[in-house]
């Protein structure tokens, strides 16, 4: 096991790392920008050092003083958490040069894994549905033909575009031709590429991932769902496991599929493979995450598996002592992201408390919440033997929770949880929108 | 300082077994190239897909053919001219050998391509210099090429953009390769009297009499941040005028300032750019 360990991020991730390692008598060492010097992981790691300003570039994604500092204190690995370097193969290269174990997969395995249509193609070999794309469309008629063998409705998408923009949404083929030329046009016009291909469109849908953990002598276990179709711009609010669109056969169906596709990709460590739940109960496999993801606290909490640990151990070449079938998916567990809508320093924090119950923050009183990074302050997390209980558990939790000093979304979080379709189980995607 | 001062620290002992530390991995990874402006080693494909640019957002010079497949819309290139090749008529000492070397090196068989293309679905004609043939020296086959895409594009009403790189007349040709600036200049101005739009992007470095002849002729003129554009070069001027330069001279940025050029272009939204400006001078009639 490493000795000692270098935490490459902030916030509540660092802390989670930092307390993972203080178990397992790991010495822990901190880096952090000018903007966090007051922060809670650097209080709690055994060494910390600044290395550079509050822009992340400076600092968080600083390769080069990363490693550097790693090598100046001695740390054996880097746990990057999630964001950041965390699913940046250059740094895992970096790492590997260097002698340092990076904390995840090895460059080559995240180079492979990261493209779109490789994975797609693994998966597909492994047995699961992925939404297929078509090449790009050279005229009107293509796209028509394209959209009769693929099933309305279908999605446009400019070759050149990302981050939600140059995609549209066809519904019929009425519509096909005029949303063609504007896609084209759009396309032009935004990214100077016309090229458009065509997907297939699923909804109205579920986001529904499998977290997943791997050893190196090829053993999968699947941890079991997250539900997180509760989503504002794709920015995930609620996530819950299990997932009450998910019955106990097609969990036990997409856990197989899930372990066997894993398996016959040779992977190490945590991931999370995400799939779209359709109104007739298909799984379509879209991408897989190959790092730590924010809310793999839910599944911690309903199977009492440590996931940081495990991540830690695996990248040591630790075997899992546990199968699938010691895996207890029993219970219900509920996450609610608790983001900051302004910046401030924090007079005054009360956590809510009781049995599980579980607040992970990097909060303490008189901190200074920066605009620099990311607006998540804290995740909220209860866990209960029903849906309904662990409901009734978020929502004294909720109400209990006093964050003084900052905006919050903690009373949009109590409102979202009390709406008829999420207390029933009933929500999609769309959940969230119009509001 | 943190907020929080922890007194004690858990004293667990440390979990067994696993490994402790990584072999050192030899560097079997990909090659790396230097960034002169910001020092880091940067993977190449890393630049390559950053259209051959740093983070940092330095430009590293890119090869004709490396050009094209950036800026024009995949597959509608159309090499033309490409027959045309300089021959040594002044039988000047060493150019043969050196026509040579740099035609295997370059791949290439003169420091300028000229086509056809559609950029952003805009059909027009296209030269783009090459760094790696005699640094884009303008010898009479370059003129020539250069003359006759100008007189192709004044017969079918196309407008006509161009990459400049070169390091000036072609020595070795002499008094041919001086003639060339008149020579590709006249076919400019026709070109121009047609009322077609010619649009030049000065990339690093683009000196002598290419820029006294075509370069500077564009009715549009871009260059790329931090290109070197000037007709003699610093050192000269400063050895004859005996006087400081002034801080970035000759640079892309100091030509903008100075009313040489109508904008910067970074290559992440040239394309578009360029595109765009097609479009609005063809009237959005082609594409």
């Amino acid at each position: 096991m490493f000795s000692k360990v270098l935490i490459a991020n902030r916030g509540e991730i660092a802390v989670r790392i930092i307390r993972a390692c203080k178990e397992m008598g790991i010495a822990t060492v901190a880096v952090y920008s000018e903007a966090d010097r007051d922060a809670l992981h650097v209080a709690l790691a055994d060494e910390s050092y600044c290395i550079g300003g509050p822009q992340a570039a400076d600092s968080y994604l600083n390769e080069e003083r990363i490693v550097s500092t790693a090598l100046v204190s001695g740390a054996q690995a880097i746990h990057a958490g999630y964001g950041f370097l965390s699913e940046n193969a250059h740094f895992s290269q970096l790492c590997a040069k260097n002698g340092i174990v990076f904390i995840g997969p090895a460059a080559e395995t995240m180079e492979r894994l990261s493209d779109k249509t490789t994975i797609k193609n693994l998966m597909a070999d492994a047995g699961l549905d992925v939404i297929r794309g078509t090449d790009v469309l050279e005229s009107v008629e293509a796209a028509k033909q394209a959209a009769e063998q693929i099933g309305y409705p279908v999605m446009l998408k400019a070759r050149s575009g990302g981050g939600g923009r140059g995609i549209r949404m066809v519904p019929s083929e009425n519509e096909l031709e005029n949303a063609y030329t504007m896609a084209v046009s759009e396309g032009e016009a935004a990214f100077g590429d016309g090229a458009v291909y065509m997907e297939k469109f699923v909804y109205p849908a579920r986001h529904i991932e499998m977290q997943i953990i791997a050893d190196e002598a090829g053993n999968v276990v699947c941890l079991g769902e997250r539900d997180c179709s509760v989503q504002r711009r794709h920015q995930k609010l609620i996530e819950e496991s299990p997932s009450p669109a998910v019955s106990p056969e097609q969990r036990k169906r997409l856990i197989e599929r899930v372990t066997a596709a894993v398996k016959s990709i040779g992977y190490v460590g945590v991931g999370t493979l995400e799939f779209l739940l359709d109104k007739s109960g298909k799984f379509w496999f879209m991408e897989m995450n190959i790092r730590l993801q924010v809310e793999h606290s839910v599944t911690e909490m309903l199977t009492n598996i440590d996931l940081v640990k495990w991540q830690i151990r695996t990248s040591a070449g630790i075997l899992l002592n546990f199968a699938q079938k010691d895996v207890a998916l029993m219970g219900s567990a509920v996450e609610c992201r608790i983001n900051a809508l302004s910046t401030g320093k924090l007079n005054m924090l009360h956590v809510a408390g009781g049995p599980s119950v579980r607040f992970d923050t990097y909060l303490v009183q008189g901190v200074e919440v920066s605009p620099f990074y990311d607006s998540l302050i804290g995740k909220l997390i209860v866990r209960a033997g029903t849906r309904e209980e662990a409901m009734r558990k978020m929502k004294a939790a909720l109400c209990e929770l006093v964050i003084d000093g900052i905006k919050t979304n903690i009373h949009q979080q109590l409102r979202l949880i009390s709406e008829e379709s999420f207390m029933n189980g009933s929500y999609d995607l769309t959940f969230m929108e119009g509001r | 300082m943190p907020i929080l001062d922890f007194l004690y620290k858990p004293k667990n002992e440390l979990e067994k077994g696993g490994r402790a530390v990584a072999p050192v991995q030899e560097d079997q990874g990909e090659p790396e190239k230097e960034c002169p402006n910001c020092r880091k080693s940067i993977p190449l494909s890393r630049i390559w897909a950053n259209a051959n640019t740093c983070s940092c957002g330095f430009h590293f010079r890119m090869s004709a053919r490396q050009r094209i497949s950036f800026i024009t819309d995949k597959g509608s290139f159309k090499e033309m001219y490409s027959d045309i090749v300089s021959n040594d008529p002044l039988k000047f000492e060493g150019y043969a050998q050196k026509l040579e070397t740099v035609r295997a090196a370059s791949n290439e068989n003169e420091a300028v391509i000229c086509g056809t293309a559609s950029i952003g679905g805009t059909k027009c004609v296209l030269f783009v210099m090459e760094p790696n043939f005699m640094m884009g020296s303008m010898g009479s086959a370059v003129g020539e090429r250069i003359t006759r895409a100008f007189e192709y594009a004044t017969k079918k009403g196309l407008p006509v953009v161009g990459y400049t790189v070169s390091g000036g007349a072609r020595m070795q040709e002499g008094l041919i390769s001086l003639m060339q600036m008149a020579k590709t200049s006249g076919a400019v101005k026709r070109h121009s009297d047609a009322g077609l739009f010619y649009l030049t992007v000065l990339t690093d470095p683009t000196t002598g009499g290419v820029t006294a002849s075509f370069a500077m002729e564009g009715d549009i003129i871009l260059a790329e941040p931090g290109a070197t554009v000037g007709f003699a070069g610093a050192r000269v001027i400063e050895q004859t005028t005996r006087k400081t330069l002034p801080k970035g001279f000759q640079k892309a940025e100091f030509l903008l300032e100075h009313g040489f050029a109508d904008a910067i272009a970074p290559r992440r939204y040239q394309r578009s750019l360029v595109a765009m400006l097609l479009k609005m001078h063809c009237g959005g009639e082609q594409a």
